[in-house]
């Protein structure tokens, strides 16, 4: 149907790739797994986030809840987390080096002027495996981080926060990537979507010109409606929150989704009893080499109608703990 | 000393993912009424692993049937039901499409991964240019 320079193997092709984007298109590729892909980089890669805050001091105007809340979702430094146990999976009782990050807030207002307590005045006590890990996300111009409180003259906040390992699944707090686009078919020629419109939706719909001519240019009105056309490039920008960079989001995500599947194998091959030792997000750390070399069957895809229930409901619907929080946090913005 | 989870709503939200005591990841159930026909229910797995396999079997030739629900969207499971014409048993279409897809993604990844590093040293050599035209002036 389109030209394809690269014939016919899955491959990438950037549009921007630096330290916050990785904005690209997935080509020879199918909806259900680049679907699954983005979810499982929404929602299914570990990253560090503070979990449990011992409230030593607090007399600024904010609930000990509050300031709890905000803590937790203030954004860590996530390199090499892979080298922290799941304080679920550790021997410890409760936290120690081997599964968190200790962080500490210790502000104090004694002059006139208002203080404001920022995400860069978390102190690291506890021994981590690297420089980097736990260290709080800065990147504003100021390189002062978000602002967590504001103290009066005589207000004081103390807190000990234990950063653990966690995905998004459980909190949205361990969500690696502020945002994930996704699209394909830009110019609807498969048409999956229905445009409203008031009396010509080609007039009153914006078009994305550029994108469009990625993906083969606009439809050709001559040409028949091909009801059994299926998509096959799909265009992704990931952004990440800063904990873990972009591309280690899509390499993660790869490998999370690759060991989920795994998982069944084991299941279903009759590996009783340890099937939970490869139960997806249990075991991140294990990479997604050496699946590879698996003999490909000589299986070649049918592009036909694809039927069944569960099918298209669930696209857009669930991206659990996705979307919602994103808006409300506080992510490099001063108040 | 007060303790406080950082998030306080709920706080069994593992139970999406970890898998119960003694709990199957997958379990397989023949359907007596209908040949080369399995109900397979995943257990802390939802649409992302659901919709994947459903799909993905369709595009095999040999699996006549396959698709997939959440009985309840609160609790983290789905049941997948395939049928076969006989050549493979349901299981062994599960397992193959599982494999195809692991390799499918292998090949995304490499590919990625090269393009990620060339287009990082292109727009790194774009950035270096621009400061030297920069300072140029
Ligand atoms: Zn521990």
């Amino acid at each position: 149907m389109d030209y394809d320079p690269e014939g016919g193997s899955i491959n990438v092709r950037f549009l921007q790739a630096d330290s916050q984007r990785a904005n690209f298109i997935v080509q020879n590729f199918n909806l259900e797994t680049a679907n699954a892909l983005r979810r499982t980089m929404l929602a299914e890669i570990p990253t560090l986030a503070i979990d449990v805050v011992e409230v030593r001091d607090n007399t600024s105007v904010l609930a000990d809840e509050f300031v709890c809340h905000r803590l937790g979702l203030v954004p860590l430094s996530s390199t090499g987390v892979e080298e922290l146990l799941y304080a679920r999976d550790c021997d410890c009782d409760g936290y120690c080096d081997n599964c968190s990050v200790t962080l500490t807030l210790n502000a104090k207002c004694t002059g006139s002027e208002i203080m404001k307590v920022y995400a860069r005045d978390l102190v690291i006590e506890s021994r981590t495996p690297n420089d980097e890990l736990g260290k709080p996300v800065i990147t504003d111009a100021e390189g002062t981080g978000s602002c967590i409180v504001k103290l009066r003259r005589g207000q004081a906040i103390n807190m000990k926060c234990i950063a653990k390992k966690g995905i998004a699944k459980e909190h949205a707090k361990w969500a690696p990537s502020a945002a994930i686009g996704f699209e394909y078919d830009p110019a609807n020629k498969l048409h999956h979507l229905d445009y409203w419109f008031e009396e010509d939706p080609e007039k009153e719909w914006p078009k994305d010109e550029a994108r469009i001519n990625l993906d083969g240019g606009p439809p050709n009105p001559d040409e028949e409606f091909k009801y059994d056309a299926v998509p096959t490039r799909f265009f992704y920008d990931v952004e990440t929150v800063g904990g873990i960079p972009p591309d280690q989001i899509v390499q993660q995500g790869i490998a999370v989704l690759q060991v989920k599947l795994a998982g069944v194998l084991k299941a279903l091959s009759g590996g009783t009893g340890d099937a939970e030792d490869f139960g997806g997000a249990q075991s991140p750390g294990a990479n997604g080499d050496g699946y590879g070399g698996m003999d490909a069957g000589g299986y070649t895809p049918v592009g036909g109608p694809a039927g069944g229930y569960g099918g298209a409901s669930s696209w857009g619907g669930a991206a659990q703990g996705g979307t919602t929080p994103y808006g409300a946090t506080p992510y490099g913005q001063n108040w | 000393m007060l303790q406080q989870k950082a998030d306080h709503d709920n706080e069994n939200r593992f139970e999406l993912f970890l898998l119960d005591e003694g709990q199957q990841k997958v379990e397989e159930k023949a359907e007596t009424r209908v040949p080369n026909t399995s109900v397979f229910t995943f257990n802390k797995e939802d649409h992302t692993l659901g919709n994947l396999l459903a799909q993905r079997l369709l595009k095999n030739p040999a699996v006549m049937f396959a698709a997939y629900k959440v009985p309840h969207p609160l609790f983290a499971t789905f049941e997948l039901r395939v049928q076969t014409d006989g050549t493979v048993t349901p299981k062994e279409a599960v397992m193959e499409t599982c494999r195809l897809v692991i390799q499918d993604l292998s090949r995304l990844n490499e590919s990625f991964q090269t393009e990620w590093l060339g287009k990082r040293i292109v727009s790194e050599g774009e950035v270096e240019r621009q400061q030297r035209e920069h300072n140029n002036y």
